[in-house]
């Protein structure tokens, strides 16, 4: 086992009854990479980010972060790592600069740290301008940006996020790539889960694909490429979303579709 | 209404099947049957107040239909009217209602969508309690006068519908309006002042009582001509005319409530055609005015404990003062001791001594909703306690901390007011009362933190009404309460049975030992807890 590596999975398993929602799954995720976990909806995406942030326990594995096992190491984990979950995870009920705030604090920084951070943020983020809304009266998009400053106003080494550009328009989403891309620069690790594989292709130096609760491809975009030629077009490079289509069994055949469809 | 057509059909099908299947769903959970059994019991109690009220609501009908003061009856039209239309808006109308606008994405006809509506909203306690009390004074004069049948069926029906329909219509005007946040917390507010008012009924009712009967009937007389003009009253005086052998007249007053019920139902369709052509308001988002961006303050900093211990300090002191719930619940144990016992000529008045402890006992009473389902104001966030490198211990602690000092502000403000509105209290009340909170505090936040993790329920801070934790944690917290409250009672009355109430105070003290070690143990346990129990916990507070 590579203890270097940000991410490491040993055979992760999950299991809810008789479903394996996640099964033997092997992350490998070097320090520095922007890496997309790809997977059909219900493929076990999120059961897997919950599992490496420690939401959810896993039923067999191991998993290491940044060098640490996360069933005897949790807290150092969560020092280290910065977390969007799939339901923000924020007080509605605070400001943005209140939730930011409290955010830092409870990972560490002191008050006026804490203070200044939120600042730059809320301008990073053009949400300055809402000091006294509360977050529930956010936009999605809001909200979306509000949480993705939280998960990195401690300055994370490992950044997971699940969904991070939904419901985010074309300039914050702009921004917000922007910065991940600095951060990665800088020998942050972004862990993300996308639904748009555009946004994965565009962003990801690495990407896992993950179906029916197996990890099907993992490697650089590159690599994973290299392996397949595409058969119309001998020679060219396939788009990520054709071998996307390929990992997980492909597109469904015209004799699935519905008839009585108009 | 048009015969329904078979689509229309199929789809009234389908929502008494949704219906159905929410209720068979929510079994699932061991949780959820657990809260059946809860709900049966109050199931239960709503029987009873349905039969029993009947029972006594028709009694009293036919004594007064015997000895011909049929006048009288208006009294009970009143009383169950203003319980129908009144109680649903306080029980129902300031939680987040389900979403309308989900049946209209469907081809739903407007005949369908009004029925749908109509018949949904009518499924409540209130509109069980009212035809039953309603049908127990129809029973009533049926019993008394045998000839009234047609005239009494009448009135009662046409009382039932003006009722459903006037319920049905305030409902959806209001929650139109509600629909933005702002809007609901403002007009929660108003209600529960109004609620709050219903405190001073008994004080008024006691200043009345005093007075000499022909000035009683002076009041009545000069308030009779305002209610008869309205439903309640006309159904009871379309009784009296009928009785008095003037049918016609009967049939006049009849068809005048007919009238209110049709202007009722216009109003309903009114808002309801609205509602179906798409004229809804926008939902609350973007409602902060600009404002320049200013340099953020530093979060709050306390003596003796860590940093993340403050921060969740904070926000939970920010969460409760932007709680207009909360903090109504907070003013009115100091209204009703310091006011309404207090200030009636009761045995508390004439014991002062015993109001202070007895208020802090109220005080500590109306936390049990905050205190038991410490998490559930939080929601989603509790992803973020999950998420931190901060132990829940901390957390745990932070919130106890902060409800602590609510309480605390609130036994002050209520020490003090009643040092100036009756006397000081004893010294010796004084330290009963800080040892039985020294008991009963802990007792409270250990078992209100373990059930804030095992049963919590998702609340809206924001929102009044039906905002309470699960039924499980309900009846396990009276339960404490009641036993807390008991040991404190026992404490004051061995006091007072050996003439020294001191000797109650050293055994509360006593007990605080036990107590404090307890939560203790707890807080050192509670992060093995909320390892275990994270999962369920985060799916709980997050489902919708």
């Amino acid at each position: 086992m590579l203890v270097n590596a940000a991410i490491l999975t040993e055979n992760l398993t999950r299991r809810f009854g008789d479903l394996a929602a996640v099964q033997d799954v092997n992350l490998h995720v070097e320090a520095g990479q922007f890496y997309g976990f790809l997977g059909p909806n219900g493929a076990g995406k999120s059961t897997t980010i919950k599992m490496l942030t420690g939401l959810m326990a896993p039923t067999s594995g191991r998993m290491r972060i940044l060098g640490l096992d996360l069933s005897t190491h949790l807290v150092d984990v969560k020092r280290q790592i910065g977390v969007v979950p799939e339901g923000m995870a924020l007080f509605g009920r605070l400001t943005g600069s209140e939730y930011l705030n409290f955010a830092g604090r409870m990972y560490g920084l002191d008050r006026s740290t804490a203070a200044q951070r939120a600042a730059e943020l809320l301008e990073f983020m053009e949400l300055q301008d809402h000091p006294k809304a509360l977050i529930t009266d956010y936009s999605h998009g809001m909200q979306k940006k509000l949480a993705m400053a939280a998960a990195v106003i401690h300055g994370p080494k490992v950044l997971f996020l699940d969904e991070p550009f939904e419901g985010v328009d074309a300039i914050a989403s702009g921004t917000l790539k922007a910065m991940l891309q600095r951060m990665t620069a800088r020998g942050a690790t972004i862990f993300l889960t996308s639904h748009v594989l555009e946004i994965v292709e565009r962003l990801c130096t690495h990407v896992g694909i993950i179906h029916g609760g197996r990890l099907v491809a993992q490697g650089s975009l590159n690599e994973l490429r290299s392996g397949i030629t595409d058969e119309a077009s001998p020679g060219e490079r396939m788009s990520l979303e054709e071998f996307f289509l390929k990992a997980v069994g492909g597109p469904r055949t015209a004799t699935q579709e519905l008839s009585w469809l108009g | 209404m048009a015969r329904l057509t078979p689509e229309a059909r199929e789809q009234l099908r389908a929502v008494a099947t949704l219906r159905w299947r929410l209720v068979v769903n929510s079994l699932r959970s061991v949780r959820g049957r657990i809260n059946l059994v809860s709900r049966s019991i109050g199931g239960l109690v709503v029987s009873l107040a349905a039969v029993g009220g009947a029972i006594a609501l028709g009694a009293t009908a036919w004594e007064l239909t015997s000895t011909g003061k049929l006048e009288w009856l208006a009294l009970f039209f009143w009383i169950i009217f203003l319980f129908w239309q009144f109680f649903p808006l306080m029980a129902t109308a300031f939680t987040q209602n389900v979403d309308t606008s989900a049946f209209l994405r469907f081809p739903l006809t407007y005949g369908t969508y009004f029925l749908v509506r109509l018949v949904m909203g009518t499924l409540d306690i209130a509109t069980a309690l009212g035809v039953c009390w309603s049908v127990g004074v129809l029973v009533g004069i049926v019993l008394a006068v045998p000839k009234l049948i047609p005239w009494a069926v009448l009135a009662v029906a046409v009382f039932i519908v003006f009722n459903v329909l006037l319920a049905r219509m305030t409902f959806v005007w209001i929650e139109h309006w509600l629909s933005r946040r702002r809007s609901r917390e403002i007009m929660g507010l108003f209600f529960f002042l109004v609620m709050l008012g219903f405190q001073f009924i008994a004080p008024v009712l006691d200043h009345y009582s005093k007075k000499p009967a022909s000035q009683r009937f002076q009041y009545a007389a000069k308030v009779s001509p305002l209610q008869r003009v309205l439903p309640p009253g006309l159904c009871a005086e379309m009784l009296a005319v009928a009785h008095r052998g003037t049918p016609q007249r009967a049939v006049g007053i009849s068809l005048v409530v007919i009238a209110y019920s049709g202007g009722a139902l216009g109003l309903l369709h009114l808002r309801l055609r609205q509602q179906f052509r798409g004229e809804n308001p926008e939902g609350g988002a973007h409602a902060a005015v600009l404002a320049p961006t200013s340099a953020i303050r530093p979060g709050w900093k306390l003596p003796f404990v860590s940093s993340p211990v403050s921060a969740v300090f904070e926000k939970e002191l920010h969460y409760f003062s932007r709680s207009g719930p909360m903090l109504f619940t907070m003013i009115v144990p100091l209204v009703v001791v310091l006011v309404v016992i207090g200030g009636r000529r009761s045995f508390l008045s004439q014991q002062s001594e015993l109001l202070f402890p007895i208020g802090a006992g109220y005080c500590l009473l109306v936390m049990t909703n905050l205190v038991y389902n410490s998490f559930g104001g939080d929601g989603a966030g509790v992803q973020f306690f999950l998420l931190s490198p901060v132990s829940f211990r901390q957390i745990v602690f932070a919130k106890n901390l902060a409800q602590l000092a609510v309480l605390v502000t609130e036994v002050l403000i209520l020490w003090l007011g009643v040092c100036l509105i009756y006397k000081p209290p004893q010294l010796v009340f004084l330290a009963i009362t800080f040892c039985w909170y020294l008991f009963a505090a802990p007792v409270n936040f250990s078992i209100g933190d373990l059930l804030s993790l095992y049963s919590p329920k998702k609340i809206d801070y924001a929102v009044f009404g039906r905002q309470r934790a699960s039924e499980t944690t309900i009846f396990a917290s009276l339960g404490v309460q009641a036993v807390v409250m008991g040991v404190g009672a026992l404490g004051i009355f061995i006091g007072y049975r050996y003439s020294n109430y001191w000797i109650g105070a050293l055994i509360l003290a006593a007990l605080a030992l036990p107590s404090i070690a307890g939560y203790t143990i707890l807080l050192r346990r509670i992060d093995g807890i909320v390892m275990a129990r994270r999962e369920a916990l985060a799916a709980d507070l997050f489902k919708a």
